[in-house]
């Protein structure tokens, strides 16, 4: 029997252990052989004999067994081997387009300001003169209204110049308190390398009772979104004027690139423009019928936020459909 | 706006403050700085006396000079054309380094020996004032020989310019820009001291008279001076070459100088200018055709706050001269230009954002430069023309004004600052303000104002922010889910492989006609549009795709996906908003996979793309009305048998015009996108049987119908069917095999072989019956 033991040890492949297997466990096997050969032994001599064949055949069992997992091993390495492959040569393609970057920052800036339960609200992109300029105090001889810098069409009616008028739809609609959020396309009829006749705004307007909104207030706000939107920053707001709101100011953040310290982009100053904000003039809640009211509103450019966020150097490129530039932001 | 320290100075003591602080304070109360120069002399520059200048023996252009400079006389040898005796003039000593950096040294020119150089202008780092060297006069203070120029205010001094928004127009003056910081700082303007002017005997109104019809909406005032010939002295051309400002003649530039720095019009006539009757020149203002104020003479002289025509100018004819300050209301001014416009220049930018109005103030310091640098002499008294002005006075309670800030701002402290600012506060109640406005502040007519002055000068970042309180409220509308569901679909869009474009809203009209796409009825068109190809608004988003293709495939692209949302317009002018894919190309990026031969993009693979972003639609056959689809391959797509949009090949002649490969477009109705939430329904728990059915129909035979007739007849137990084959043969002929594979499933049961024969038999027979078709 113990020439089986050398014959599984010598064994190499699992066809052959098989082989082995019906010699040895078969039912012609040598291991039925020897057990039916030993009904003829003396009856004093069967017990012995049955103990060294069960003591045989457990022995062979496991020398089996174990010769078979390592053969099965072995091959199973041999077919993994076999189908290896260069792996260097399939470094991924990503095939996901992208959205667009002005896009993503106004929806970026829309969540900020719904999170802080601000209303999105929409109008329409041709205006009319009253929505547009009459009803925000700017007269009819304001230069601002110069058909250089506005898109008219022949029936007297116009593309937006700001998201302004939907302020003033809005508030004309519905009763204070209001706090809303208008983003959507402008025009100005202005073409060159800082300018494209359509660009994006948001404008947020937040109009309640009288001596309930103060210009402390419309800090706070804009302090907590900047730095939403740009980071650890400096804000610095400083006094100018918008023909339709008093107090004005516009707001600079310290700049992104150099940290303040004077760079190209923010023209050696170490601040950056970024927005625009104000306390509602009284003659544009007179306009839309509002009585005993104090407000603030403030707007910013979605392009100038994204170019800023993004570090993209050309405001044009933003309107070429180029994937060479999206493509950058998967 | 353009200021120089030392100018400002003269009208308020800025004298400790230096140029970085004034800067840093022109921003915080609201007057931008656009730029900071400093103007500085180089040491061992001094007042020279030139004694004597002769010709150089040996050079036809250069002159010997003895140039006194206090402790010596010096020889220099000067090539200026304007160089002669008895003329001050700025020496560079030996030693002394030159802005440009040459170091001055004794050198010998053509044999003589030269110790120092006479100095221009601009060799000194400065402006240029005038050819040849600069001679200096008393303007710029006492001419001590040998002192140093670096010394002098005038000639190292801060450079500022301002960017004035548009209602301060009092600030386009050194008087009123002093009046800011004067309040900024809480320094006084300067007291002018009232000049001792000898007025002659002889009256203005005797040999000048002062005519109007009606009373217009201006303010005029008339001085007359005998003329006299003088040059404009040093100080005035160094600022006014500062302020990039160039004068025809000395008269006009001491006039600009006199506007510039007290910010009222101001300008010069000439006596025979206008008509004498009775010995008087008769000044007439009245309306001329367009209604504009003119002032009159033998012919129109001056359009007030607009222009003065050059036949009333000063001639050298002219013994006397007609001095005239103005001022016109700004809106009063600028309405005017809104309703007829007329040709304008810089003047129409002060008055329309406005000029100064107090012209006593103004013709008087015009008439102290007259007296003190052209000696002029001046007839008594002035004529003068005013129009009515209602003053503006704000009653205001300090609680008030707190609330708008949101902080608490002393009275007294307001009451010092408005003060400072020009404005009248009288007398009121406790916690009340009474404030009058000064006429120079047009720009200011309500509570809010008086807010914006005091904040400005606070200083906004000096205000403490403060969150604001408020009631909850349920916002959600149609916007927030418009900007929700746009949101969805570019992500969708983005996972599918498309970059999102934005285009303008904007077309050429032309091309839009050329592909019959609508257009908006040309009487609602635009009027003015800013390029010919920009011309109109756009009526389908698949213009500006094809056009980005073609540019991105111009520089290497090998596949270009984009999509759009936006706004479209119709014939009447109505918005709508679009969604579109295009797909040009390569169907997939190049590889190893591929063999780097990736297939062009197909009908087939560009549905695939377009349900993976959207969702299921069924294709139907259709003929689209515009130009750039091609006629076999276009197709509507309907969702629940509503159409929601179409899909087509671009058509092969657009493609070859704009240098596009195999290009695929899609354009949508957004709002029949679906953005609801989905639904649970109940599947079955048995197994599914599939069944193929392999039917022989003409080629001529649309899928769509014959599907129609299954959909008809199917049983409940026919879950889904798609055709999985078509084959084609010569021994077929005008006919193919198509093959469909059904999906079978009950809901009760695991379906046995004849509850599915059974199915398929019905079908069969629907078949036969309707189409004529039989299994192959």
């Amino acid at each position: 029997m113990t020439e089986w033991i050398e014959k599984i040890d010598s064994c190499d492949s699992t066809a052959a252990i098989e082989e082995i297997r019906i010699a040895v466990f078969g039912k012609k096997g040598v291991l039925a052989k020897a057990f039916a050969e030993m009904k003829s032994a003396p009856n004093e001599e069967k017990a012995k004999i049955a103990k060294e064949l069960n003591e045989m055949k457990a022995k062979l069992n496991s020398a089996l067994n174990e010769k078979k997992v390592i053969l099965e091993t072995q091959a199973l390495k041999e077919a993994m081997k076999a189908e290896g492959i260069d792996v260097s040569l399939f470094s991924p393609l990503c095939e996901r387009g992208a959205t667009h970057p002005v896009m993503d920052t106004m929806d970026r800036v829309i969540e900020y300001f719904t999170n802080l339960n601000f209303s999105v609200e929409t109008g329409p992109m041709v205006e009319d003169d009253f929505h547009n300029f009459e009803a925000l105090n700017l007269p009819k001889y304001h230069p601002a209204r110069d058909m250089q810098d506005t898109f008219y069409f022949k029936d007297e009616t116009l593309l937006r110049t700001h998201t302004s008028p939907v302020q003033i739809r809005t508030m004309m609609n519905t009763q204070p308190p209001i706090r809303m959020i208008a983003p959507g396309s402008v025009f100005r009829r202005d073409f060159d390398i800082t300018h494209t006749p359509m660009f994006h705004q948001i404008e947020g307007l937040l109009v309640d009772d009288k001596g309930k909104v103060s210009f402390a207030n419309l800090k706070c706000i804009l302090e907590g979104f900047l730095h939403y939107m740009f980071g650890d920053v400096e804000v610095r707001f400083r006094p100018s004027f918008f023909p339709f709101t008093e107090p004005s100011a516009e707001v600079d953040i310290s700049c992104i690139f150099c940290k303040g310290d004077g760079c190209r982009v923010c023209s050696k100053t170490g601040w950056l423009e970024v927005l625009g904000c104000r306390i509602v003039d009284p003659n544009v809640f007179k306009a839309v019928g509002y009585k005993e009211v104090s407000g603030y509103a403030f707007g910013l450019g979605i392009e100038r936020f994204a170019m800023l966020i993004h570090q993209i150097p050309d405001l044009r490129s933003l309107f070429e459909g180029d994937v060479r530039l999206l493509e950058q932001f998967r | 706006m353009i200021i120089t320290k030392s100018w400002l100075n003269e009208w308020i003591d800025i004298k400790g403050k230096s140029g970085a602080e004034l800067c840093k304070t022109f921003n915080s109360i609201g007057l931008e700085v656009d730029r900071h120069e400093v103007y500085s002399v180089p040491k061992k520059i001094v007042i020279g006396k030139v004694l004597e200048c002769e010709e150089h023996p040996d050079a036809d252009k250069l002159n010997v000079c003895k140039v006194d400079i206090g402790t010596s006389v010096r020889q220099i040898v000067c090539g200026a054309s304007n160089v002669r005796a008895d003329i001050y003039v700025a020496v560079a000593t030996i030693g002394a380094v030159m802005p440009g950096g040459l170091k001055i040294k004794p050198v010998e020119l053509r044999g003589i020996e030269s110790v120092g150089m006479i100095c221009s202008s601009t060799e000194l780092g400065l402006p240029k004032l005038e050819d040849g060297i600069m001679v200096l006069d008393e303007s710029i203070g006492s001419l001590k020989l040998g002192s140093e120029l670096s010394q002098n205010p005038y000639f190292n001094d801060d450079l500022i310019e301002l960017e004035l928004t548009a209602n301060r127009g009092d600030c386009l003056s050194i008087n009123g820009v002093a009046r800011d910081l004067s309040a900024a700082f809480d320094i006084e303007i300067k007291e002018r001291p009232k000049a001792q002017i000898e007025e002659k005997q002889v009256g203005i109104g005797r040999i000048l008279h002062l005519n109007h019809s009606k009373n217009a909406d201006v303010d005029l005032m008339y001085k007359a001076l005998k003329k006299s010939d003088f040059t404009l002295p040093l100080l005035l051309r160094l600022r006014l070459s500062m302020v990039e400002e160039v004068c025809q003649s000395a008269i006009d530039a001491l006039l600009f100088y006199a506007t510039y720095s007290s910010g009222v019009i101001l300008r010069a006539y000439g006596y025979s200018a206008f008509p004498i009757e009775q010995e008087k020149a008769q000044i007439t203002l009245a309306q001329d055709e367009d209604d504009y104020a003119v002032v009159q003479g033998l012919e129109k002289a001056s359009t007030v706050g607009i222009v003065q025509y050059d036949s009333s100018r000063v001639t050298d004819e002219d013994e006397i001269m007609i001095i005239e300050a103005s001022y016109i209301q700004p809106d009063v001014i600028s309405r005017k230009m809104a309703e007829k416009k007329i040709e304008n220049g810089p003047l129409f930018y002060r008055t329309s954002r406005g000029s100064e109005p107090d012209l006593d103030f103004g013709l008087e310091y015009c008439q102290e430069l007259f007296n003190t640098y052209a000696q002029t002499e001046i007839y008594g008294g002035t004529l003068e023309l005013r129009s009515s002005y209602e003053e503006k006075v704000l009653h205001m309670s300090i609680k008030d004004i707190n609330n708008i800030i949101g902080m608490d701002v002393d009275k007294t402290y307001i009451t010092q600052l408005l003060k400072n600012l020009g404005f009248g506060v009288l007398k009121s109640q406790t916690g009340q303000i009474v404030i009058s406005v000064p006429q120079f502040r047009h720009d200011v007519s309500h509570d809010q104002d008086i807010v914006e002055e005091i904040v400005r000068l606070i200083g906004i970042d000096n205000i403490p922010s403060q969150a604001y309180s408020f009631t909850e409220k349920v916002h959600k509308n149609d916007a927030s889910v418009f900007f929700a569901k746009r949101k969805h679909y570019r992500q969708r869009a983005a996972d599918c492989g498309f970059f999102e474009s934005v285009q303008f809203v904007f077309n050429e009209r032309a091309v839009l006609q050329e592909f019959d796409f609508p257009l908006v009825e040309e009487k609602l068109d635009l009027l003015n549009p800013i390029a010919g190809t920009l011309d109109t608004l756009r009526s389908t988003l698949l213009l500006g795709l094809v056009e980005a293709s073609s540019a991105n495939t111009k520089v290497g692209r090998k596949q270009v996906k984009l999509f759009e949302v936006g706004s479209v317009f119709d014939a009447q002018r109505n918005e709508s908003i679009k969604m579109a894919f295009s797909f040009s190309g390569a169907d997939s990026v190049e590889g190893v996979r591929n063999n780097g031969k990736p297939n062009a993009i197909g009908f087939e693979k560009f549905v695939q793309i377009i349900s993976n972003v959207i969702g299921d639609f069924e294709l139907r056959e259709v003929e689209l009305s515009h130009g750039l689809a091609h006629p076999y391959q276009s197709a509507e797509m309907l969702v629940k048998g509503e159409v929601i949009g179409s899909l087509f090949k671009l058509h092969p002649s657009v493609a070859k015009k704009y240098d596009l490969e195999s290009t695929y477009l899609c354009e949508l109705d957004f709002d029949t996108l679906k953005f609801t939430l989905d639904v649970f329904s109940s599947f079955s728990k048995f197994q599914a049987s599939y069944r193929d059915l392999s039917v022989v129909i003409p080629k001529s035979l649309k899928y769509a119908d014959l599907k129609d007739v299954i959909t008809q007849v199917q049983s409940a137990e026919v879950i889904r069917f798609y055709p999985v084959d078509t084959y084609e043969s010569e021994e077929l002929g005008d006919n193919m095999s198509l093959t469909l594979r059904f999906m079978l499933q009950s809901e009760e049961k695991t379906l046995e072989e004849e509850d599915i024969t059974s199915s398929m038999d019905t079908i069969l027979s629907a078949l036969n019956k309707e189409l004529g078709i039989a299994l192959r």
